[in-house]
């Protein structure tokens, strides 16, 4: 996998909100490769949105700006591209899903013409080989009654089905980067697992990447190859799913996966870790963790380096490896 | 939709009575004799008896208003007593000619406002937004009469671009008719695009907020698309609304422009009515607008439901 260029590679990425003096999202940086699942993990706060916004052109609240950094893909710089070709881009080679499927389809039109749309925006098909292309996508999606639900509203969807829908607006141009932010958040538990199971086997079948965007550890231990963790818009730790779920090295990795009821069962409420996320307008100097990390010294009021100390496996702790140092509890209940 | 519209119908009958016994027991509480009205300088006990009994004014007030209803069912809303002629022919002269004035204000209310609300939403806080924002609060303030003068006096008497007066119908000199026309819609119209805007604009900020624009965005569509198809559409239900409640505004702003431009429509014909107390013309008059309402808020409900979707299933 180390051997061809990554599909995607966001260097230094950070964005700010205008006339303050804290990055929202500091020096983000993670690669994507072809057919890849990187789940991007942290707290609600903590930038993970605004991270994918940013790589689809989509942070357009004016004071909200990028503030630096580089995202090449197919060897381009996403973020130096003139606005027609990201347009070109967006919803075509790299498409997006959220997390509300009741508010993000437009209510006032058919889903069938919603898919169809994106379509012939993008592959200039005819209409009636858009509208064909949008009831294949419907039944690969797995609506029931695909045929039907072409001419009905979104409001005629359950929220499942919506997101199914999303998917497949999202899918319809045979994205190699798929991004979704929290695709399952707002959907009932059975739900959820479906939808899972869902871009799981159409990323196989059509060997796109995935960028999949959560709070939740047991959709990363079910869905990741490589897992970025964010705290307060700075990647901790970043790593193979197996190696940082096996061997987590940040404390906040650690304290995340010791409030974590036990893999695979989906919880709302995660992070036990005492202390919340400092606001931006408080973000300490150094270390973003300080405030809530039990191993914080005097030394971690400088910014502490992101270090390789596994195969691809990096952490940005001063005290890491931790090994020895930890508290042997914490551990345990860690894997 | 058939179905919809004749449910609409049949509900509106009773409003419709409602109106047309206010307006009739609206007209017995004036002060007034409309006899004496009428007969002008005679006063001889005689004639006036001879004038009540023709008019049926000495029936009890509810066979009155039943005769008066009844034959209004079948087109008769009395005669004149100024004129002498039917009321239903006089308001078939006079209505066209309004409505002709509402229509082409409301367009141009509609082709200013709709794009200038668009505009200021979507370039909101920017030069673009403050001066749509200036020309309208102006477009309020400026009384309409002055706007009308100001008009004849730079676009008639000064370049000689269009007629202050001389109005002919539509169907006997087109050309003439909606030159006549322009200026008085354009009057009537500024003040309703005025308003426009500005709901335009309230409701295009919310709507390009929302989670299906940034889906339209995430399609990769152009911002002309992402703003007619994905927001305009959905910003259009409280448009109509706004629209729906303006016609009442524009009504009574055709009269007053009416009289400006000297136009000879139902403007006139109402003050001529009211100051004459020719009550069968009110009455007729009034009933007529009672209806045209009614009808207008059936067709704004319509189109709201072609819309919102969401409405169908209700
Ligand atoms: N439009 C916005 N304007 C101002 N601040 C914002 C905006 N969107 C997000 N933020 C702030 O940016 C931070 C990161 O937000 P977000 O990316 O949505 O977090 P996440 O998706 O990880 O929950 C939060 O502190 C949030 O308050
Ligand atoms: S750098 Fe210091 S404060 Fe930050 S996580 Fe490591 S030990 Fe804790
Ligand atoms: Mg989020």
């Amino acid at each position: 996998m180390n051997a061809t260029p990554p599909l995607l590679s966001v260097q230094d990425l950070s964005i700010r909100m205008g006339g303050t003096k804290t990055n929202l999202v500091d020096g983000l940086s993670f690669d994507v490769g072809i057919g890849e699942t990187v789940c991007i993990v942290g707290e609600s706060g903590c930038g993970k949105s605004l991270t994918a916004l940013a790589l689809m052109g989509l942070l357009r609240t004016p004071p909200l700006h990028l503030n630096g950094g580089t995202a090449l893909f197919d060897g381009e710089d996403l973020f130096r591209l003139p606005e027609t070709q990201r347009r070109q881009i967006r919803g075509g080679r790299m498409a997006m899903i959220f997390q509300e499927p009741m508010s993000s389809l437009n209510p006032a039109l058919r889903i069938g013409e919603q898919i169809a749309e994106s379509v012939r925006r993008h592959q200039g098909a005819s209409r009636e080989a858009a509208r064909t292309r949008a009831l294949e996508m419907l039944e690969r999606v797995r609506i029931p009654a695909a045929e039907k639900r072409l001419d009905e509203f979104p409001h005629q969807l359950s929220g499942g089905m919506r997101q199914r829908a999303m998917i497949a607006m999202a899918m319809a141009n045979d994205p190699s980067v798929l991004i979704a932010d929290e695709p399952t958040t707002a959907l009932d538990v059975t739900i959820q697992a479906q939808i899972l199971d869902l871009m799981r086997a159409l990323q196989s079948e059509t060997g796109a990447a995935l960028i999949l965007i959560t709070h939740d550890l047991g959709v990363v231990a079910e869905m990741a190859d490589k897992v970025v963790v964010m705290y307060a818009g700075r990647v901790v730790e970043a790593g193979p799913a197996a190696s940082v779920f096996h061997d987590p090295q940040h404390p906040y990795t650690i304290g995340l996966m010791s409030s974590m009821p036990s893999l695979g069962a989906r919880s709302e409420k995660l992070v036990t870790i005492p202390g919340v996320v400092p606001s931006p307008l408080a973000m300490p100097e150094g270390c973003r963790f300080q405030s809530r990390c039990p191993f914080a010294e005097p030394g971690c009021a400088m910014r502490p380096v992101f270090t390789e100390i596994a195969p691809d496996h990096g952490v940005a702790c001063l005290r890491a490896p931790l090994e020895g140092t930890l508290d042997p509890g914490l551990r345990e209940t860690g894997t | 939709m058939l179905a919809f519209l004749g449910r609409r119908v049949l509900i509106a009958i009773p409003t419709i009575i409602l109106i047309s016994i206010f307006v009739f027991g609206m007209q017995k509480l004036l002060p007034g004799d409309p006899v004496l009205a009428m007969a002008g300088e005679e006063r001889d006990p005689e004639v006036l008896e001879y004038l009540r009994e023709k008019y049926r004014l000495n029936d009890p007030i509810p066979v009155q208003y039943l005769n008066w209803i009844g034959n209004a069912l079948r087109g008769d809303l009395g005669i004149s007593l100024r004129t002498n002629q039917p009321v239903l022919e006089l308001i078939g002269q006079k209505l066209p000619v309004t409505i002709q004035l509402a229509v082409m204000a409301l367009i141009i209310a509609m082709v200013i406002g709709i794009p200038a609300g668009v505009l200021s939403a979507y370039k909101k806080g920017t030069w673009i937004d403050w001066v749509a924002n200036t020309v309208a609060l102006s477009g309020l303030s400026v009384p309409n009469f002055w706007l009308g003068i100001m008009m004849i006096l730079l676009v008639s008497v000064q370049l000689g671009w269009l007629p202050a007066s001389g109005y002919r119908p539509l169907s006997e000199d087109p050309i003439q008719s909606i030159k006549t026309m322009l200026m008085p819609a354009f009057v009537l119209g500024t003040a309703i695009a005025a308003t426009l805007m500005r709901h335009t604009r309230s409701a295009m900020l919310g709507v390009l907020k929302s989670d299906y624009v940034r889906t339209a965005r995430a399609k990769g569509l152009s911002e002309r698309v992402v703003l007619v198809k994905h927001a305009l559409r959905n910003a259009l239900v409280p448009i109509v609304t706004v629209t729906t409640l303006l016609f009442g505004e524009l009504l009574a702003g055709a009269v007053l422009t009416e009289q400006i431009f000297t136009i000879p429509g139902f403007g006139k014909l109402v003050v001529d009515a009211v100051f004459n107390r020719d009550y069968a013309v009110v009455q007729g008059i009034v009933l007529c607008t009672g209806v045209a309402f009614i009808a207008m808020n059936i067709l704004a409900d319509a189109a709201y439901r072609v819309l919102n979707p969401r409405m169908k299933d209700q």
